[in-house]
């Protein structure tokens, strides 16, 4: 048998520990098992050997003990049987419906055991039932009740017999003796009378009693004569004769009387009374037979074995009840035993087993420290050491699995830390980053990325082909394509893009991502806006241009200048042609000079900007003023400024802003050829902390692939002009930490917006 | 429950059973057997006479005729009645009349004992003596009134309890269909 054993400290804690103490139940002890069956067997063998002497009993003994025990034994048994079964049928039944392993085969089990053990004993029941009842009624069949009856009678009738002659002595001697006067008779006389009757072949002895008056109302009697033939026994006790003279003197009717002898025989007595000479009673005879010892065993034998007969002819039913209980007995210890066994052994296969499974499912349910500890060497042993190997080995394997799943839940929560940074600092860099997986399917797009390419909606997941479909995206499309095929990444490049009018300059590296086997996982897609670098680039180029052009030019006008106005003063005295000649040339010199010194002057400006010297200005303020300069200048175009209610004060340089809108409000005049309308509005986003100053225009509008050449130097629509004023506006913009933008407005003309931070 | 275990155990334990039950059969006493009790107070005792009608049934003359000693033992309560709680047992007496049969004389030894106080044995050939011996019992002074309340009504229960018994259910050895009888009676003082 096996034990279950709990190693966890959760289960010896909070669970009860299924472990069997010290002490072996029944069922396990094979020492108690071998006692009981001994016991049982040796019950059986004391209850055959007290049925087989039950003929013996005394009838109270056999019907007011033996029934009784026997009955009550039995239905004890009977109880208990049922008990048993009710108790071990109904614990099926629940098994069963509980699904439990193996109940069907203990029942099946118990009930084949207890069927084959029944009907055979049933069947014994009723054949030595029949068998009993069928000796019991030979035992008392009718020659055998009639011979004992027959030798009773005999017995009887002898008794009779000489009863009758001793009583007829008696009387005889009784009526002998009357005319002698008693009480007073001489005993001489008596004796004369008595004497004749004693003899060996008539009677043994005579008794003569007196009769005396006593105090009482019973009479007392005195002995006057006795006479007994010699071979009466020495043993002789004459009480009993006295008893019987004193019944008889006090007038009872009990005359007769038997005295078993000591040394065998029986002494048959008969009394008589004498009659005085008044008629009353005066004396009383006992005469006495001996019957010898051999005649009177023989007839008492006949009488006894009469009674015996007759015993237990009426003990019949008694003896029958008592056989049959005993039979019921027998077979109901083979049933328990049988029904015991069965269970014993269905217990002894299936509880193993059971234990097994239930070991089974807790190790299923987690439970991996459960031990069984086994009590046997044989194949259930074997059993449960390979089972308890097996839960060990689980158990040692859980723990690994246990210990890799913290490893990887670490890693795990690294990976997911590191992750969240990643992606952090993709979604706040300004650098646009895609990767693509092996399938060329986006798995990751930021938002810068989404911004700078002009991108909406859900990109993750779609094909890297669709995504960069558009035209101006296909350099981008060339460059994860040709790195995601060749061994080595293709070399950063500087992609323009051109997208509605706009320019965007974009540094684009991709790298190819590789597995340990080198094989390509995926690439990787980065490419950074270097527009405003660009730009910035430009601008510090036309600067230097600007500069040295300012510097070249400059120096030689003034020269020009003087010379030309020289040529002037020299020809003044020259004849009237050629002095009006002159005059024309040296004008239109020195008209020219001054011109040239005009442009350099904003060539040198451009050049060298100062750095704007910002304080808290109130912008609408600030517009207001500005504006007022073009009151009545310009007849047919219509000036209008737009301002929220409050909005704090920003931080700019006063000059440079107002220079600022003063070129775009003379780029908007001058674009609508002085005729139209000019809004020019200041907004506040409070969300995003920005000032805006929008300036509108109803004019003929810039067509979009030519707003980004706007603020190039030396980009001009007009006719007169140096093209510097854009790029001037910007610059300042830029100085401010500001963007200028250029869009259409609604429904005609031109929108510039320009964001300053506030 | 197993089809198996209702076939193999349950039915044959059933039936067999029943069939012994039916094998043996009930032996029951005699149907007329009836002990009429009579009770009267008188100079300080209680005098209790009964008669066991037909409780000399045959089995028990052969009992007797096998020369078994037989007894027939009468168990006598004095009580007294209650309305709202059992009747009250406040005095027993036990008389016992025995008799064994000398089938080699032919004589009948007859005894009995009040409360375990034995009388003289008496020896009879006559059954009918034998009979009225064991049956009939008349005025037998049982209980003093002393213990008991004037002018007020008692009753005196008399159950006869025949041995060797000779009449019982098979299995079932416990006593059962005891005659029993009944007489009230009121002390007038």
């Amino acid at each position: 048998m096996l034990t279950l054993r709990d190693n966890s400290p959760a289960s010896t804690s909070a669970r009860p520990r299924r472990q069997v103490s010290g002490r072996r139940p029944f069922r396990d002890n094979p020492l108690l098992i071998i006692v009981s069956i001994a016991m049982l067997v040796a019950a059986l063998a004391a209850t055959l050997s007290f049925g087989s002497r039950s003929s013996r009993f005394s009838p109270d003994f056999l019907t007011e003990f033996v029934l009784y025990a026997l009955s009550a034994a039995d239905l004890a048994m009977i109880l208990a049987l049922v008990f048993v079964l009710a108790r071990n049928i109904l614990k099926m039944m629940v098994e069963r419906r509980r699904g439990l392993p193996f109940a069907k085969f203990r029942s099946k089990l118990v009930g084949v055991l207890l069927g084959m053990t029944l009907i055979p004993s049933v069947l014994v029941l009723f054949v030595g039932s029949e068998l009993i009842r069928t000796n019991l009624d030979r035992w008392f069949n009718a020659p055998m009740e009639e011979i004992v009856a027959s030798a009773n009678r005999t017995a009887g009738d002898y008794y009779r017999e000489r009863q009758k002659l001793v009583s007829d002595t008696s009387l005889r001697i009784a009526t002998a003796l009357a005319p002698l006067g008693f009480p007073d008779a001489e005993v001489t006389k008596v004796f004369d009378v008595i004497k004749p009757e004693v003899a060996p072949l008539r009677t043994s002895m005579v008794e003569v009693y007196r009769v005396v008056l006593g105090r009482g109302p019973r009479s007392e009697v005195s002995a006057v004569a006795e006479m007994r033939v010699p071979t009466f026994p020495s043993d002789y006790n004459r009480v009993s004769a006295d008893r019987l003279a004193e019944r008889v003197a006090s007038g009872s009717a009990e005359s007769h009387g038997f005295e078993p002898l000591g040394g065998g025989g029986e002494l048959l007595r008969s009394a008589a009374p004498v009659r005085g000479k008044d008629g009353g009673l005066a004396g009383v005879v006992v005469a006495s037979d001996y019957l010898t010892g051999e005649m009177a065993e023989r007839s008492r034998r006949m009488t006894d074995a009469y009674e015996q007969y007759s015993k237990l002819k009426v003990l019949k039913k008694p003896m029958f009840g008592v056989y049959i209980s005993f039979f019921l007995m027998v077979t109901l210890m083979i049933l328990v035993g049988a029904t015991w066994t069965g269970l014993y052994l269905a217990k002894r296969i299936t509880r193993p087993i059971q234990m097994l499974a239930a070991a089974a499912r807790d190790i299923g349910a987690g439970h991996l420290d459960h031990r069984l500890e086994p009590e046997t060497s044989d194949e259930f042993g074997s059993l449960v050491e390979a089972f308890n190997v097996m839960a060990a080995e689980l158990s040692n394997s859980r723990q690994a699995l246990e210990r890799s799943t913290q490893d990887l839940q670490r890693q795990h929560q690294e990976v997911e830390a590191r992750r969240r940074y990643i992606e952090t600092v993709l979604e706040r860099i300004t650098t646009g980053v895609v990767s693509v997986d092996a399938t060329d399917r986006v798995t990751t797009i930021n938002n810068a990325a989404v911004r700078l390419l002009g991108l909406g909606g859900t990109n993750a997941g779609m094909p890297v082909a669709d995504l960069l479909g558009r035209p101006e995206l296909a350099p981008l499309l060339a460059l994860i394509e040709g790195a995601g095929s060749g061994r080595q990444d293709p070399p950063a490049q500087e992609i323009a893009l051109a997208s509605e009018g706009r320019e965007l300059h974009l540094a684009a590296a991709a790298t190819g991502l590789h597995g340990e086997g080198g094989a390509t996982e995926g690439t990787v897609l980065v490419f950074d806006d270097i527009t405003p670098l660009i730009r910035a680039q430009k601008v510090a180029a036309w600067r230097e241009v600007a500069r040295r052009l300012a510097h070249e030019i400059k120096n030689p006008l003034t020269p020009i200048q003087l010379c030309a106005e020289r040529l002037a003063r020299h020809f003044q005295s020259a004849a009237p042609s050629t002095r009006a000649l002159v005059e024309e040339c040296t004008k239109t010199i020195v008209g020219e000079v001054e011109s040239l010194k005009g442009l350099v002057d904003e060539f040198s400006q451009f050049a060298r900007m100062p750095a704007p010297k910002r304080i808290p200005t109130n912008l609408p303020g600030l517009l207001t003023d500005t504006l007022a300069l073009y009151a009545g200048l310009f007849r047919e175009v219509k000036i209008e400024c737009g301002a929220p209610p409050a909005m704090p004060l920003v931080r700019v340089d006063p000059e440079q802003i107002r220079r600022v809108v003063i070129n775009l409000v003379d780029n908007s005049i001058e674009a609508m050829e002085r005729r139209g309308q000019v809004v020019v509005e200041v907004q506040y986003a409070a969300a995003e902390r920005v000032a805006r100053i929008v300036v509108a225009d109803n004019g003929p509008g810039i067509p979009a692939n030519e707003r980004e050449k706007l603020f190039l130097p030396y980009y001009s629509t007009k006719r007169r002009g140096s093209g510097l004023g854009l790029a001037i506006v910007r610059r300042i913009i830029a100085e401010h930490g500001g963007s200028i933008d250029v869009a259409d407005n609604e429904p005609r003309g031109t929108r510039f917006i320009v964001e300053l931070p506030v | 429950m197993s089809k198996g275990l209702v076939a193999g155990v349950v039915l044959p334990l059933v039936a067999g059973l029943a069939l012994l039950v039916t094998l043996g059969g009930p032996v029951r006493a005699s149907d007329d057997v009836d002990l009429q009790v009579t009770a009267l107070a008188k100079d300080g005792r209680v005098l209790v006479s009964f008669r066991l009608t037909n409780g000399f049934t045959s089995e028990l003359q052969a009992a007797i005729r096998s020369g078994l000693a037989a007894t027939i033992a009468y168990e006598i309560e004095l009580r007294r009645g209650g309305t709202l709680w059992f009747d009250r047992t406040i005095a027993t007496s036990t008389v016992t009349a025995s008799v064994r049969y000398d089938n080699l004389t032919r004589q009948h030894q007859l005894s009995r004992t009040v409360d375990g106080r034995g009388e003289e044995p008496r020896l009879t050939e006559d059954e009918a003596q034998v009979r009225e011996w064991l049956t009939v019992l008349k005025r037998l002074p049982l209980f003093s009134t002393k213990q008991l309340e004037a002018n007020a009504e008692y009753y005196v229960r008399v159950r006869a309890r025949t041995r060797p018994r000779v009449n019982w259910l098979l299995f079932w050895p416990w006593d059962h269909g005891a005659p029993t009888g009944e007489a009230r009676f009121t002390l007038i003082q």
